[in-house]
């Protein structure tokens, strides 16, 4: 019974998506009820007509999507050149390939760009399968510097340094 | 092959952490006015204002060799608000300074953000600009009087266009144009447009009944008489242009926007002054002279503590006018 | 006839050689800072703006009319190539030029751009030389009811590219939408959907959400899914248009600025809506509908001739009427008064020389970016030879540079990255992604010029229906919604009479 469950709910896990869109109308419609209703502005259409209009789209659009699954529709997966939809899906690379951006993210502003901008470019290869351990790294430092002269020195547009700026 | 890893490893740890700093060279000596590695942060986007203002005096400082190169860079947000942010979590950091000026007042406002310009640290009060009232050449109202007459009996029929957003200088002015007309400011029919474009149009082809608008942006149009300006906001009339002032035409208020520096908080005795000594000479620099020429913008040069004691007035003043707008 | 002679002493400013090498560095270095992430065509012309201090105004503008076409089509390059648009214009190309490059096309999309690019932009500036004073004019009468009348008739077009599940596209649409909603109100400077972020109070800019959908999106979806067996990297092809890439597109280059052009002129128009509006005529005219999405050459060609004549037209505004419609046209503006020149209705009889020196050198800017870039095109393709750990590794890296260069906020890359799951997400159940950025362009300017007519109005509805353009346009609309139904009315009626 159980595994019936499962996997009738595997089959129809786009559900989700008509669950996710549910929950963002009625975040929409919460933050829009909220607004300062004082303020309202001039004439028929105030600051919460369109965020109400969108979330009532969002939820009826939810329902649509949920009837539409049950009813055995599907959303085609997007096929591509590089894309093998024939292989069940690798998450793991897709959580890697998040964890390094994600890393990038909080590591720019303690080590600077270079160091951050080398592990992500390095950190996206290896999760990609790339395992020339002695090229990587040099590519990444590499691209990653030259990035950083380009933009800081050449064209004005500060990015972070490093832990040394200003120590030698 | 073992030994390829570990030292490719090492060669990239090198290249990337003392890469940067051997790139940069000259940082130049902190004699003088000079301040080395001064950054300036323009809290509104390229080609606004703030911009224009903050890129002209770093160009001018330059050129008078007051100082090496300045970094100029962008942190656009919220009326300046963000910039405002970033700059008051530099405390300490007494090289960096932020263009600034009367929008980031009324931003703070309406944005209630928890950082405020009195965390700042004031440098200087750079320039100053009137605003003006102005019509299409096609419409019904010649004078300002004619414009008031028509104002009072139904704000609402006659929207007054502006190019910034609610707490904004062009906003402001007309707001305090109608608390000393006696229309209460929430019966304004206030229309934001972003930046002069849209409104310039907006203007020209009579879709708003009048607008406001800095002095410096329409010069040409006026000349052209494809605008008719009816009135100059400020305490006295500007030289060239054929309008009153709002009190030769009845109304007991003025208004005149302005561009300022302010630093982060908590810089020692030396550290601002030496900013404020660096702006000082800049002021003082002919290419600023020729700058302020060129731009048609008013020397309204007030420093360090002074233009402190202004920005608490002009906060208090923008705060009574929003608070009656429930803003 | 006055303007033809004025125009060929233009071309005696413009061609004396120093004003040639300036137009020719313009254009390279505007190329050049194009193609690098995080950087439009505002930011280029604004960083390159000392660069021209030395020079005297005439060489100065020519050199930024340069910067300012070659920026553009800089931003299409990466679009194309890595499928992460430089800046909100060159989102378009990416929806069709990215898939020809990954079939081994990618010369063949960058040369489709690259003429439309010249076809655009010489169309647009020939026009810009006849009908100045006109466009000028008339682009002053344009107001609020007009542009929220163009938007319906854009969201009546959205239909179309709603992909082949209607559900699923409004879904996507209503993401984009959503998207839309987040930062200040412009009118009354709430905030909405911010969560009391500063940050996200200017809302989530058009191409962190493209790149985010696009580049990163497609990244984590190919990376789930990367085929294990590969090895062949992407075939570059042939390196020329075939004479059926020719035909095909060769209207589309010459439709593109009829769409671009009076779009750029008018003071909301910009260069996003011609470029999706040109996107979504090139669709329904296409004899090969099927292939759009995949890559047709057609989506390229088009909406390129239609952002390149748009930035003539933008041109027109700014020179006549020193109107602004733009960011690119206001850092130019701002560049005008550095030589204390004010652009105005003044302009042509104060400055001749200047201007038509310039206009002239925007034809020859135009003959250079196309010589420049057309042999050029096999090469950048090349680009997509590298391994695919290193393609996708340095997409993500571009990517990541471009959402950090332009504020230098780590929340920027946290979004990023939310955007780009997203995406994933999307792809996985057969949303398409175009709606979302359509919905992200087009939702937040509706909305304004709605509020702003109304307001103007003083509320009464009336004001969304008082002019004749956008009584024309809601025409328009009506037509185009009952054509289906009217269509079966008149086949019932043939039927009865036969």
């Amino acid at each position: 019974m159980t595994t019936n469950l499962k996997t009738w709910l595997r089959e129809r896990s786009e559900l989700g998506v008509g669950v996710l869109l549910f929950l963002l109308g009625v975040l929409v419609l919460t933050d829009a009820l909220t607004l300062d209703a004082d303020v309202t502005g001039r004439g028929p259409v105030g600051p919460a007509t369109v965020p109400l209009v969108v979330g009532c789209g969002l939820l009826v659009v939810a329902v649509l999507l949920s009837v539409d699954v049950l009813r055995g529709g599907r959303g085609e997966a997007e096929a591509g050149e590089d894309v093998d939809l024939t292989e069940p899906a690798d998450w793991r690379t897709v959580l890697l390939l998040a964890g390094v951006f994600l890393a990038f993210a909080v590591l720019i502003g303690p080590l600077g760009f270079p160091v951050a901008g080398a592990l992500l470019f390095w950190g996206a290869a290896y999760a990609l399968g790339s395992r020339h351990l002695h090229r990587d790294p040099l590519i990444a430092a590499a691209l990653s510097l030259f990035t950083y002269g380009v933009f800081d020195k050449l064209l004005g547009v500060p990015l972070p340094g490093g832990p040394l700026m200003g120590v030698i | 092959m073992r030994l390829r890893t570990p030292l490719a490893l090492l060669g990239s740890a090198l290249l990337v952490l003392l890469g940067p700093p051997l790139l940069t060279t000259g940082s130049g000596s902190d004699t003088g006015t000079q301040i080395p590695g001064l950054r300036f942060m323009v809290p509104n986007t390229p080609g606004g204002g703030y911009d224009i203002t903050a890129r002209t005096a770093a160009k001018n400082a330059e050129e008078a060799g007051l100082t090496g190169d300045i970094e100029v860079f962008n942190l656009p947000g919220a009326g300046g608000t963000v910039g405002l942010t970033r700059l008051v979590g530099e405390r300490g950091n007494g090289r960096l300074a932020m263009s600034m000026g009367l929008g980031v007042v009324g931003a703070v406002h309406t944005n209630k953000t928890p950082r405020t310009l009195a965390d700042t640290t004031p440098i200087a009060r750079l320039t100053e600009e009137q605003d003006i009232v102005v019509v299409g050449k096609n419409s019904p109202y010649k004078t300002i009087e004619e414009l008031l007459v028509a104002w009072k009996k139904d704000p609402g029929k006659l929207p007054v266009g502006g190019g910034s957003s609610p707490g904004g200088p062009d906003h402001l002015a007309p707001m305090l144009m109608a608390q000393a007309a006696g229309i209460a400011p929430k019966d304004v029919n206030y229309v934001p447009f972003d930046g002069g474009g849209e409104l310039l149009a907006s203007i020209l082809g009579n879709k708003v009944g009048f607008g406001v608008s800095g002095v410096g942006e329409y010069l040409d149009q006026i000349k052209a008489g494809e605008l008719r300006l009816l009135a100059v906001t400020g305490p006295k009339r500007v030289p060239g242009l054929d309008a009153p002032t709002l009190r030769e035409a009845g109304l007991d208020t003025e208004f005149t926007n302005w561009r300022g520096i302010v630093a982060p908080p908590g810089l020692s005795d030396a550290e601002r002054e030496k900013l404020v000594g660096l702006v000082t000479e800049l002021h003082g620099s002919p290419q600023w002279r020729e700058s302020l020429e060129k731009h048609g913008w008013n020397d309204a040069f007030l420093p360090g503590e002074e233009f402190g004691t202004f920005l608490t007035a002009q906060d208090r003043r923008v705060a009574s006018v929003l608070k009656e707008l429930g803003l | 006839m006055d303007s033809l002679y004025s125009l060929i002493d233009g071309f005696g400013t413009a061609l004396t050689p120093m004003n040639l090498l300036w137009a020719a560095v313009g254009v390279l270095l505007g190329t050049a800072i194009g193609v690098l992430p995080g950087i439009g065509p505002a930011m280029a012309v604004a960083l390159l703006l000392p660069v021209t201090y030395g020079l005297e105004p005439t060489g100065a503008f020519i050199m930024f009319a340069g910067i300012y076409y070659g920026a553009m089509f800089g931003g299409s390059t990466t679009s194309i190539l890595l499928n992460t648009p430089g800046e909100s214009a060159a989102v378009v190309a990416a929806i069709e030029g990215n898939p020809m490059a990954k079939a081994g096309r990618g010369a063949q999309a960058l040369a489709a751009a690259a003429i439309g690019h010249f076809a655009g932009g010489m169309i647009g500036t020939i026009l810009l030389v006849v009908l100045a004073p006109t466009v000028a004019a008339l682009a002053v009468d344009i107001g609020a009811p007009d542009y929220f009348a163009l938007m319906v008739l854009a969201f009546i077009a959205v239909t179309s590219v709603l992909g082949s599940s209607r559900i699923r596209g409004l879904a996507s649409l209503l993401i984009g939408l959503t998207i839309g909603l987040v930062g200040l109100d412009q009118m009354t400077g709430q905030q909405r959907l911010t969560f009391g972020s500063l940050q996200l109070a200017d809302g989530v800019d058009v191409v962190i959400v493209a790149v985010g959908l696009f580049a990163i999106g497609e990244a984590l979806w190919v990376a789930a899914h990367l085929r294990r067996t590969m090895g062949e990297a992407i075939p570059v092809g042939r390196p020329w248009l075939g004479k059926d890439d020719v035909t095909r597109s060769w209207k589309s280059w010459l439709r593109g600025p009829l769409i671009g052009f009076p779009l750029g002129a008018i003071p909301a128009g910009g260069a996003e809506i011609p470029t999706f509006l040109s996107y979504v005529t090139e669709k329904r005219l296409s004899k090969h509908k099927e292939q759009f999405g995949k890559g047709a050459i057609e989506g390229v060609a088009g909406p390129e001739s239609a952002a390149s004549a748009s930035a003539a037209g933008t041109l027109v505004s700014m020179l006549t009427l020193g109107l602004p419609t733009t960011a690119v046209a206001a850092v130019m503006l701002a560049a005008f008064q550095q030589y204390g020149i004010q652009p105005g209705p003044l302009l042509f009889e104060r400055e001749p020389d200047l201007v038509w020196g310039l206009i002239a050198s925007l034809f020859v800017g135009m003959v250079l970016l196309l010589a420049l870039n057309l042999p050029l095109a096999p090469v950048w393709a090349k680009l997509l030879r590298i391994p695919r750990p290193y393609l996708y590794a340095g997409i993500l890296f571009f990517a990541a540079v471009g959402a950090y260069a332009v504020g230098g906020e780590a929340l920027d890359l946290v979004i990023l990255l939310v955007i780009g799951l997203i995406g994933l997400g999307m792809r996985r159940y057969g949303l398409p992604v175009l709606p979302a950025v359509i919905g992200v362009i087009l939702g937040p300017a509706a909305e304004q010029q709605l509020r702003r007519a109304l307001q103007i109005s003083d509320g009464s509805l009336t004001g969304l229906v008082n002019t004749p353009f956008s009584v024309t346009v809601y025409a328009v609309v009506v037509i185009l919604l009952a054509w289906p139904l009217l269509r079966k009315v008149i086949v019932r009626r043939r039927h009865v009479a036969a």
